[in-house]
């Protein structure tokens, strides 16, 4: 009888670990109407990775036919990534740069993007909320302090989301 | 890189402004005399509180992206570099140490940066520049200089692989060469990055723990003894 109950509580224990390890990915949605469907998003970043910050500037402009186009610069203004995400799921990386290389910003750029900016909730999103306007997002290699420092509510240029104008220049 | 010659080019202007306006301006053959007269006068500068809106000008979009904020300068080697809206973010450094500061939820937080050494290497410059040492300006850029109105310095970088980044910076002084108005740095794509400088305070005298890299004081009070003490 006791050495039956040990195998249960080891079954158990070795269950509950194995769920800890393999815990299920974070679902995250923005509430609804938060951002314009047309526009222009202003955010400071602070991005830490293996315990260093940068301090960063993004420009988010949403286009309800075009997509999202992000440019992410730094405080003086070189910009360290821009990326074009179409409403199909293509995505265009118009720039990279050493801190942002291109498999960097297609494959988690672009995911931080559509965890807070999508339409669609998305999996895998570890975002959280502190405040309005605010979000944080933790992937473990690294964390993304967001915030919207100011929104533009009107149809942004037709040529921000062509992609076939972006990568010719 | 691009962020070290964007600031370093920035910290070689120099000195407060008015309004932004464009006379036009002829060129001078022989830019030395210049030069050497804008060293002279910007050896003589002890001190410098600055107020900048800073453009950036990106041909995508249809109206500049803005940041506002101010500059100080305190010879020999002091400087710092605060935006004020559309958020709240200081750069302060010396010759040896660079600090940056965030405001978040109401408070200030330090960061860990990421590439101290780079901007380390910046305040180094800008000490050179603020002791009016012009020399290592004319070493790295090919300068033309065009007068009138304004005079107005053009360098345009000697190394082609800066060239490729900055096509030529832009430095737009008064005809007495005692004040900067505007820099602009210019890219190879149309891009640019303009700077207009206002509310000059020359030689104030800034209080304690204006550029303390722990804690430094806030801008409000910074402001109010440099304006009071004119």
């Amino acid at each position: 009888m006791f050495l039956s109950c040990r195998i249960i509580f080891f079954v158990v224990l070795a269950a509950v670990l194995a769920g800890c390890a393999t815990r299920p990915p974070n679902h995250f949605s923005p509430p609804v109407g938060m951002f314009p469907a047309n526009g222009l998003l202003i955010q400071r970043a602070l991005f830490t990775a293996r315990g260093r910050q940068f301090a960063l500037n993004g420009y988010l402009a949403l286009s309800e036919t075009g997509g999202k186009r992000l440019i992410v610069t730094e405080t003086f203004g070189n910009v360290m990534a821009d990326v074009l995400v179409k409403p199909d799921g293509r995505v265009f990386v118009i720039k990279s740069s050493r801190m942002f290389p291109e498999r960097y910003i297609r494959r988690l750029v672009v995911a931080d993007l559509e965890c807070v900016f999508g339409s669609a909730p998305a999996a895998d999103c570890p975002v959280t909320m502190p405040g309005k306007n605010h979000f944080v997002i933790d992937r473990g290699g690294y964390q993304l302090d967001l915030r919207i420092v100011e929104t533009k509510s009107s149809a942004q240029p037709a040529a921000m989301f062509d992609e076939t104008a972006s990568l010719k220049k | 890189m691009k962020t070290l010659i964007r600031i370093l080019t920035l910290a070689r202007a120099l000195v407060a402004v008015s309004a932004w306006g464009e006379p036009p301006t002829k060129p001078v053959i022989d830019s030395q005399p210049v030069l050497s007269d804008l060293q002279h006068k910007m050896a003589s500068v002890r001190s410098v509180y600055l107020e900048f809106t800073q453009e950036r000008v990106l041909k995508l979009f249809t109206e500049p992206l803005k940041t506002e904020g101010v500059m100080l300068i305190e010879r020999p080697d002091k400087i710092r570099w605060e935006t004020t809206a559309p958020y709240q973010s200081i750069l302060l450094g010396d010759q040896k140490t660079v600090a940056q500061f965030e405001f978040n939820d109401g408070k200030w937080e330090k960061l860990k940066l990421g590439f101290p050494q780079l901007l380390q290497r910046v305040m180094q410059q800008m000490a050179l520049m603020n002791q009016g040492k012009l020399d290592a300006l004319m070493t790295d850029y090919k300068i033309s200089v065009a007068t009138g109105a304004l005079t107005v310095l053009t360098m345009v970088p000697k190394d082609e692989n800066v060239r490729g980044m900055m096509s030529s910076l832009e430095v737009h002084l008064l005809p007495d060469l005692s004040a900067t108005r505007v820099v602009v740095m210019n890219e190879p794509n149309g891009d640019l990055t303009r700077i207009t400088f206002r509310n000059e305070k020359r030689d104030a005298n800034f209080p304690a723990n204006t550029f303390d890299q722990s804690k430094p004081l806030a801008i409000a009070a910074v402001q109010s003894v440099v304006k009071n003490a004119l």
